[in-house]
């Protein structure tokens, strides 16, 4: 039927064009080399569209055009299909628990004495429970603590799944500064008095009181996993039970709550798995209990300078609102750390969240936060495989609306692909040289032609070797013991850093012949290239890292060059280093990068000092040879 | 020895004789899908066991397959118990239940070894489909579905062909005499879609490309506990007793489309009896609710056909009036092993446009000249004596 239909115009020229060469491998290398010739005619402004088409997909993902509604993927999970008898009589259990944790409090019992007094009210209830202590040692020497736990093994199935249901002794109210979560404390061991009753439990239960912020939990799943850590004494747990499936994680540091906020994000970039959420948030709202991303309300006021009816336009408000939510999303999963206890649940492929109780003066409490966490619990309950079906790979741009992958991932690739292209740009133009004719034999021909040369790899190949095996060594300074010792240690290490890589351009060769080309620019093509490839692998495996990687390298090292003049090349110079390794100076910043790489083993650390700043030191370079 | 000529005449007049009605009914029931989430299957294949078996269908003759156990899960807040509402007003895994293939035995293949009776010599009584030539079949079948295939236990499916494929054999081997077919599973009308074996009835819960929805949850056990289908031919059958007169139009017009949430539909274009009185059945899957009309397959037949109605009791529940005349020698359950006889399962000889007049070979002339069978069968008998004492006579 289409066969008698005109074609497209265009096809029909393609057609045309194939059918004149008989030889099709001829037509496929006439078409590539068409191709080539094209885009090196046009690299410029491809360059520039690609990074511009990067950085405005970036701009544009918290916009609703780009994400959509959550939906549920696992049929095993059912969630909110189940009538909840959490009820007064274990509200007021749980304000019996919470007198005597405040008791506790007020007492400023030790950490011993507090796991043992909760591994106590767990054995009257009839738990198998027992308690963990744990001590750092190495930098962050200082840290130690007692976790108290519970086992409840499935009545009528032997136990080897199980689900966590976790408080830690420090909420994460401002990322753990010390608010104790005690009402967490209380609905955990309330909950595990009232599910005990419970004979449905296809998986055993596990109740933990995890003592610190992130600290015990750490020690606690490394112990239940059986990882040691270097730097880590925990005690071996004397019970244990199956394959940890899923875990809840409360923080109910307030005193009522008015929403409830889902913090999901685990360290080194990962994620849980979607359907988790979305049965938590959707069970949540048949309780009646409003769902917020973090512990974000709705109010902006940081756009009350914006006029009223531009604020209140719906698109524009749910613009920023998306916004906000991905500038922490970013922010926790860039920062490998994760958004709280649950991301160290991650690490053994476990999907976790925490529901973070929002401080408020009401209408919600234990009632409703009960009820969610028992019908919850039914839902984890009811799965017969790990949660594997709905997305792993997504940002939330709400507690219900989600950005799929391929809506947010390409704009980091743009981006990439723009730095390859300017790399491979710089690779061949390095090749060439303008040079005066060798034999002008004709008089009239044009005095100046291209001549091709040698492109020095092997230098260059060693001054980035050099660069990360740098990086590196900063790195191992930075994590040592004594680094942390010193006042004055970062700023010593930055001058160090600054100014040994300023030795290079004396060690290498000044003056060479026409013949070979500059080590700047192969370096900067080397570079260039070496980003690139580093950001698209980033991209899958900690988008936020990608995200920001790009931002920060890509028309930076783009523009790199060297100049003339010895002044410029070292305003450049101190630019590019000033941007690889500032943030040591930034103390705040650069020790809770220390300590989450020390007891967290986050990857940031490692990942700035021997990636990210061998890549602007190798630009920086590129700036003074 | 010489009588043995006789015995072959004989044993094809009977064999005409039996056709007229059946003289034993059968039901398979079927849940393909396991997992506690699927415990609404489980419900629908206990529901239809219930009723079949209050309908006078004993144990020995009905095979239960479910593909997992629902009752003892230990998800199940109830254990031991198995409801199909949200009252929790009825235990259908009360104390009288037969499962008789369960959790992995229910495959693909057991199930239709099970149609075609190639079973292994071990097999027990308990997991045989028993039937003669004189059998009526229930086949209920549930699970997840598509179009044209059923799925087993989440690693494999029947298609639509195979199940045409072993009621073609069964047919051959006369292993039957009606069936009665009906699913309940998303697409289920593509299931009877390939059927090309006579005496086949079949009915579905939903058209191609229409999902088949749960009616009801209980929010204790806290999963939905049965497909909406089935609840109503279920709520239709509590209306049914043993001697009910209720015809298969009565079943099929009672299908309401807007409370079933999806479109049932019927095949009797296989089926030589009428369904039932013309007028009700005449209107079925037009009017109030019904998307559009051909959901029922074999409507241009339906006027043609003249015989006694198919009451649903021929289906459900024991035989009630058995036709005495007709009862010969069905005691024969061995199974003649098919591939002597058929050499391949060729397309059928028959062909559904053209039975407005419904005569298949083996009934039509008996049918025409119901006087003659009396005649007949005592000229027969008459022969019978007259040769065998003879034979005594001469050889003393």
């Amino acid at each position: 039927m289409d066969a008698q239909r005109p074609r497209w115009q265009p096809l029909q020229r393609i057609r045309r064009l194939l059918q004149r060469n008989a030889d099709p491998n001829l037509a496929r290398i006439k078409r590539r080399k068409a191709l080539y010739a094209l885009i090196g005619r046009r690299i410029a402004v491809l360059r520039l569209s690609l990074f511009f088409a990067g950085y405005i997909w970036m701009l544009a993902i918290p916009s609703s055009q780009l994400d959509r509604g959550v939906y549920f993927d696992e049929n095993a999970m059912q969630p909110a299909q189940v009538n909840t008898y959490w009820s007064w009589k274990e509200v007021h259990d749980a304000d019996r628990f919470l007198d005597q944790l405040e008791l506790l409090r007020d007492s400023n019992a030790t950490s011993e004495q507090r796991s043992q007094f909760i591994a106590n009210e767990f054995r009257k209830i009839g738990l198998a429970a027992s308690t963990q202590s744990y001590e750092f040692t190495g930098v962050n020497k200082g840290i130690n603590g007692s976790n108290a736990y519970a086992i409840l093994s499935s009545p009528r199935i032997s136990g080897v799944e199980a689900m966590v249901i976790s408080a830690s002794w420090i909420s994460r109210t401002n990322e753990g500064d010390g608010t104790l979560n005690l009402r967490g404390v209380a609905t955990v061991l309330a909950l595990s008095k009232f599910l005990k009753q419970y004979s449905l439990w296809a998986k055993d239960l596990v109740f933990i009181i995890s003592d610190g912020y992130m600290d015990g939990m750490q020690a606690f799943l490394s112990a239940y996993h059986g990882q040691t850590q270097s730097n880590l004494r925990a005690q071996a747990l004397e019970l244990t039970s199956g394959v940890i499936w899923t875990a809840l994680n409360i923080d109910y540091p307030g005193h009522s709550l008015s929403h409830l906020g889902i913090f999901h994000e685990g360290p080194n970039g990962r994620l849980p798995n979607q359907d988790l959420l979305n049965s938590f948030q959707h069970i949540a709202r048949r309780t009646g209990v409003p769902v917020v991303l973090y512990d974000h309300r709705d109010d902006l006021e940081y756009l009350h300078w914006l006029p009223e009816n531009i604020r209140n336009h719906r698109e524009i408000r749910t613009y920023f609102t998306q916004a906000r939510n991905l500038w922490r999303h970013i922010g926790y999963q860039a920062s490998g750390r994760g958004s709280g206890v649950h991301g160290l649940f991650h690490q053994y492929r476990i999907d976790a969240f925490t529901m973070f109780a929002l401080p408020a003066a009401g209408p919600h409490g234990f009632h409703s936060l009960g009820r969610i966490i028992e019908s919850t619990l039914r839902t984890t309950n009811n799965l017969l495989e790990r949660l594997h079906a709905s997305f792993f790979f997504y940002i939330l741009t709400n507690s219900d609306r989600f950005v799929k992958i391929g809506n947010y991932l390409p704009s980091a690739i743009l981006i990439s692909v723009a730095m390859m292209f300017g790399g491979l740009q710089v690779w061949v133009e390095a090749a060439w040289a303008k040079g005066p004719q060798e034999e002008a034999k004709t008089p009239g021909a044009a005095p100046m032609t291209w001549v091709k040369r040698r492109r020095p790899i092997l230098e260059v190949l060693f001054i980035m070797v050099f660069t990360h095996l740098f990086g590196a060594m900063v790195f191992f300074i930075m994590s040592s013991e004594t680094y942390s010792y010193f006042q004055l240690a970062p700023f010593l290490l930055f001058l160090a850093a600054y100014a040994l890589p300023l030795t290079i351009p004396a060690i290498t060769p000044q003056k060479r012949s026409e013949a070979i080309a500059p080590l700047s620019l192969v370096l900067k093509a080397f570079n260039l290239c070496l980003s690139s490839t580093v950001i698209s692998i980033i991209t899958v495996l900690n988008f936020s890292l990608a995200a920001c990687l790009a931002v920060a390298l890509g028309i930076p090292l783009s523009t790199a060059s060297s100049s003339s003049t010895k002044a410029v090349q070292m305003v450049k110079y101190s630019t590019y280093v000033v941007l690889g390794l500032g943030w040591i100076l930034l103390r705040g910043f650069a020790e809770r990068m220390i300590w989450n790489w020390d007891v967290l083993s986050a990857w940031l650390l490692p990942f700035l000092c021997i990636v990210y700043f061998p890549l602007t030191l190798q630009v920086a370079l590129v700036c003074i040879i | 020895m010489r009588f043995l000529p006789l015995l072959f005449p004989l044993a094809l007049f009977s064999y005409t004789l039996a056709s007229q009605q059946h003289t034993n009914n059968w039901a398979v029931l079927v849940c393909s899908s396991r997992y506690w989430f699927n415990y609404r299957h489980m419900a629908n294949a206990l529901g239809m066991y219930r009723t079949v078996k209050r309908l006078g269908i004993p144990d020995s003759n009905i095979i239960l397959m479910l593909a997992d156990d629902a009752a003892c899960n230990d998800r199940n807040k109830f254990s031991g118990s198995v409801y199909a509402n949200p009252g929790r007003h009825l235990d259908l895994y009360g104390d009288n239940i037969e499962v008789d293939y369960r959790g992995y035995e229910v495959t693909v293949e057991n199930f239709l070894r099970l149609l075609t009776g190639r079973l292994e010599d071990s097999v027990p009584r308990s997991k045989r489909l028993l039937t003669d030539s004189n059998s009526n079949i229930f086949i209920y079948l549930t699970g997840h579905g598509g179009n044209e295939f059923l799925k087993f236990q989440d690693n494999e499916e029947v298609s639509a062909h195979d199940i045409a494929d072993a009621f073609h054999q069964m047919y051959q081997g006369g292993r039957y005499k009606e069936i009665f077919f009906m699913v309940d599973t998303c697409q289920a009308n593509s299931m009877y879609s390939k059927f090309y074996s006579p005496n086949i009835l079949a009915t579905g819960s939903s058209v191609v490309g229409e999902n088949s929805y749960s009616h009801e949850n209980d929010y204790d056990i806290g999963v939905a506990v049965i497909d909406s289908y089935t609840h109503y031919i279920l709520e239709y059958m509590e209306k049914v007793n043993k001697t009910s007169r209720l015809t298969m139009a009565d079943l099929f017009t009672s299908y309401d489309v807007p409370k079933i949430g999806s479109h049932p539909g019927v095949r009797s274009d296989l089926f030589s009896r009428p369904l039932g009185p013309q007028h009700p059945m005449a209107s079925y899957g037009r009017g109030h609710g019904w998307k559009v009309e051909g959901e029922w397959t074999g409507r241009e037949q339906e006027p043609y056909k003249r015989d006694r109605e198919a009451l649903i009791t021929d289906f459900f529940g024991g035989v009630v009036s058995v036709d005495v005349e007709g009862e010969c020698e069905s005691d024969d359950f061995s199974y003649r092993p098919a591939s002597e006889e058929i050499s391949k399962p060729s397309p059928p000889s028959f062909n559904p446009s053209l039975s407005s007049h419904p005569k298949s070979s083996s009934r039509s002339y008996f049918d025409s000249f119901p006087f003659l069978r009396a005649s007949l069968a005592f000229f027969l008998l008459g022969l019978l004596f007259a040769f065998a004492f003879g034979g005594r006579i001469s050889r003393r």
